[in-house]
């Protein structure tokens, strides 16, 4: 049997086939609903903030910046109460990272602000001294992309029965609706920011990505 | 299959992969050493404005040097060794010789378009895999274009028993079709919604499932890219160089069924103290320490070839990169365990030991394997001899010294940061600021990046080595049959 | 289905597979030390793929007798 194998070049490749996709099948599989649901409270994100993560994958943030907070007292001492699964229920993709060159990011939202934030991405180092992150000045000038977030957004809702428009849920709505709700959200942290490029590009009706940026850092909480 | 004096290999599909190989290799590298410098100083993140952050080159250096440099690496010495171990010259079929030219081309253009994607921002973010779906669908062309140049040599081949490094290659083009297939499951928006970016797209799985699935795949892309086809060189690679049977060829066959079985189990490493189940986090933690058994084994099995021939290793640089790759094999699959072990882990994980393990299994294993795996199939391909042995000495020294620093310094940094984001005062507070961890490793990152550089100018040297051996080397009249000719 | 019966034969194929694998990893190795000294196989030779690998070398195995007499 095993000399035919090694002479059956095909019989051999599905033998190999067998072999690793098994453990697949094991790990992966059945873990597929439970993990799956909600913690309670867990909300999808609104278009301007799935725009932000965009703009936070877009840039790769996550090739710096963890957002897993893992169950040991120095890390919760650090970065606040320690991860949930379900927590995640909406995160496509997860965005947990695998290098913590700067902090962990899973629950920014609870103690940085909008103007921190601003400072920060035009220039670290003038809020974190010794900071080696680079600042992200392109993204006070690049326009954030409302209409793929709102396209993602239907798409999961349709294809995933994501709990948008439901009650205590984000709206979703037509796009026009979307975009009404996505102007209103941006018009607060832009009245937080000091940037008079970003606030006259939004009397033009335009969103940057620093603002769709920071209403999705400040969501994460 | 008749006139067999006139019947030669066909190398012009593996000299094309050569160059893939090289030119991918300067790029992924190059930016590799650009980034690293940036860590440690920052200012050199603004030299080409939004498209030169360290977060826009960071996948342009990893997918350059995996499916870049190594994949092309792979692919050259697979049209090199798929014919000469089963026997059978490419020139014999005429579809095996469109499907290879096509495979290169269409391989060529794939990887441009990526490149461009990273440097605009365009990708999925999940690491190694940051592609989108138009990208994605041209990826599967590709590589079900390479199944066909496998199975269709396969099929016509001469030599009924397929060679262990047959097994190998097999196994790569199977575990990374279906580890990309399931990881890059997504749902195209614009044909749902009608509106948006037409190329983006949304991932199956969400949160806890996308992670299991993520480093199902992440970990396991490293089995089947890093190990699996670079052991496939290696089994043929050593012993052609030296001369020397491989020492146990049964204890290769069955070092090769225990890394397919246990490979793939031990992806719940990356995954430790994170929201995935216990049982995955503990069953990937022992299966990476099972996992030693089968690596050790094909490395055991490669450094006894050379049983009694070790004064090779003195005479011949190639022997000597292959010798040290299998020892850095042997390191960084021993230190892949440790860290998979959870209380080790929990140091660890999120900290620069995970770059410094990585890179000394790359550039000592998967980087030198690769070269020496080049520059034997160079005399060969080319009818020269190698341009210049001296050149290739320093040119190993150099690397080595490069490895060194690179790793010797990844691991300092990762233990002072991990103890430091631990560390607390006498009244159980955390005794650092998150920027203490930072600044204090600086000096770290200066030396990692100019081990890196080290390596990069060694790898400018192979570079010039491979094209004077290509254009202006000594002719060589027949093949050699084991050590490649080489002028001092 | 409920969790807990998913969860049970997550475990029973887990528990079975990795003793049919084991199972037969350790009568590949039987297989490969008995075919030996039996002498109906010798896996030694196969190495020599790698070394005599001309395009005019002979095959260790030819894959069809008529091959064999051609070369």
């Amino acid at each position: 049997m095993f000399h035919w194998l090694e002479k059956n070049p095909f019989f051999f490749a599905v033998g190999v086939f067998l072999v690793i996709a098994y453990a697949g099948i094991v790990t992966i599989l059945p873990d597929f609903m439970e993990s799956a649901r909600p913690v309670t409270g867990t909300k999808p994100y609104t278009v301007l903030e799935l725009a932000g993560r965009h703009v936070y994958i877009k840039d790769s943030c996550n090739a710096c910046h963890s957002q897993l907070i893992r169950p040991f007292k120095s890390e919760t001492d650090r970065y606040g109460m320690y991860s949930l699964s379900g927590e995640y229920a909406y995160d496509r993709p997860f965005l947990w990272g695998s290098k913590r060159t700067g902090p962990d990011l899973m629950r920014v939202g609870n103690y940085r602000t909008t103007d921190w934030h601003e400072y920060h991405m035009l220039d670290p180092i003038s809020v974190v001294p010794g900071s080696i992150m680079p600042a992200y000045k392109h993204m006070f000038k690049n326009n954030a992309d409302i209409e793929t977030a709102y396209a993602e957004a239907l798409t999961v809702k349709k294809v995933f029965n994501v709990p948008y428009d439901q009650a205590d849920m984000p709206q979703l709505g037509t796009y026009d609706e979307s975009k009404k709700a996505v102007m209103e959200q941006a018009a607060a942290i832009v009245a937080d920011m000091k940037s008079t490029e970003v606030k006259e590009a939004f009397k033009r009706g335009e969103i940057k990505e620093i603002v769709a940026l920071i209403a999705y850092l400040n969501s994460l909480k | 299959m008749q006139a067999k004096d006139a019947l030669n290999y066909d190398y012009s599909v593996a000299k094309c992969f050569t160059y893939a190989a090289i030119l991918f290799g300067i790029v992924g590298m190059l930016i590799g050493v650009v980034i690293a410098y940036q860590m440690a100083f920052p200012e050199l993140n603004y030299l080409a404005g939004e498209y030169g952050t360290y977060s826009r080159l960071r996948p342009l250096h990893t997918s350059g040097v995996i499916f870049g440099f190594l994949l092309s690496g792979i692919f050259a010495t697979w049209y090199y060794v798929g014919q000469r171990v089963l026997k059978v010259s490419m020139a014999e079929s005429p579809f095996l010789m469109i499907v290879g030219k096509l495979h290169f081309w269409l391989y060529m253009i794939l990887m441009t378009i990526a490149v461009v994607n990273l440097f605009m921002g365009i990708g999925t973010s999940k690491e190694y895999a940051e592609l989108e779906w138009p990208l994605d669908i041209l990826v599967v062309v590709v590589w079900v274009l390479w199944g066909f140049s496998i199975f269709g040599l396969v099929g016509i081949r001469r030599e009924k028993t397929l060679y262990i490094s047959m097994w190998y290659y097999i196994a790569t083009f199977l575990g990374v079709a279906m580890l990309y297939l399931f990881n890059n499951m997504e749902v195209p928006t614009y044909f749902v919604a009608g509106m948006g970016k037409w190329y983006h797209s949304v991932s199956m799985y969400a949160g806890s499932n996308d992670a299991m699935v993520q480093w199902w795949y992440g970990h396991n892309a490293v089995a089947f890219v890093f190990t699996v086809p670079i052991i496939a060189m290696i089994y043929y690679f050593l012993p052609k160089e030296s001369g020397q049977p491989v020492f146990s060829y049964k204890l290769s066959l069955l070092s090769f069924w225990g890394l397919m079985f246990v490979y793939l189990w031990a992806g719940g490493h990356h995954l430790i103290y994170s929201t995935v189940p216990d049982w995955v986090q503990t069953m990937g933690s022992i299966f990476s320490i099972v996992l030693i058994l089968p690596s050790w084994g094909s490395a055991i099995n490669m450094l006894l070839t050379m049983k009694g021939q070790w004064g090779q290793l003195k005479e011949n640089p190639l022997v000597k990169f292959m010798v040290f790759a299998s020892t850095f094999y042997m390191l960084s699959t021993l230190e892949g365990p440790i860290q998979s072990i959870k209380s080790v882990n929990a140091l660890a994980h999120f900290t620069d030991w995970i770059p410094g393990h990585v890179h000394d299994g790359t550039l000592g294993w998967v980087g030198f394997m690769t070269m020496a795996a080049l520059y034997h199939m160079a005399p060969r391909m080319y009818k020269r001899e190698l341009y210049s042995k001296k050149l290739m000495e320093s040119q190993f020294w150099i690397q080595t010294t490069g490895i060194v620093m690179y790793f010797s310094s990844m691991w300092i940094a990762g233990i002072t940061q991990g103890m430091m984001w631990r560390a607390t005062d006498q009244f159980g507070n955390l005794a650092y600021s998150f920027i203490d961890t930072v600044t204090v490793l600086i000096p770290y990152y200066a030396l990692r990046a100019t081990g890196g550089l080290l390596y990069l100018i060694g790898f400018f040297m192979f570079t010039y080595n491979m094209y004077k051996t290509m254009t202006a080397s000594k002719a060589i009249e027949s093949e050699p049959q084991n050590a490649s000719p080489m002028a001092a | 289905m409920e969790m807990e019966t998913i969860r049970e034969l997550q475990a029973y194929g887990y528990i079975f597979a990795t003793i049919f694998l084991s199972v037969i990893m350790y009568g590949y190795l039987y297989h490969l030390y008995k075919a030996e000294k039996k002498g109906t196989r010798n896996y030694e030779q196969y190495a020599n793929i790698a070394l005599n690998d001309n395009i005019d070398d002979a095959p260790i195995e030819s894959r069809t007798p008529s091959n064999k007499e051609k070369e």
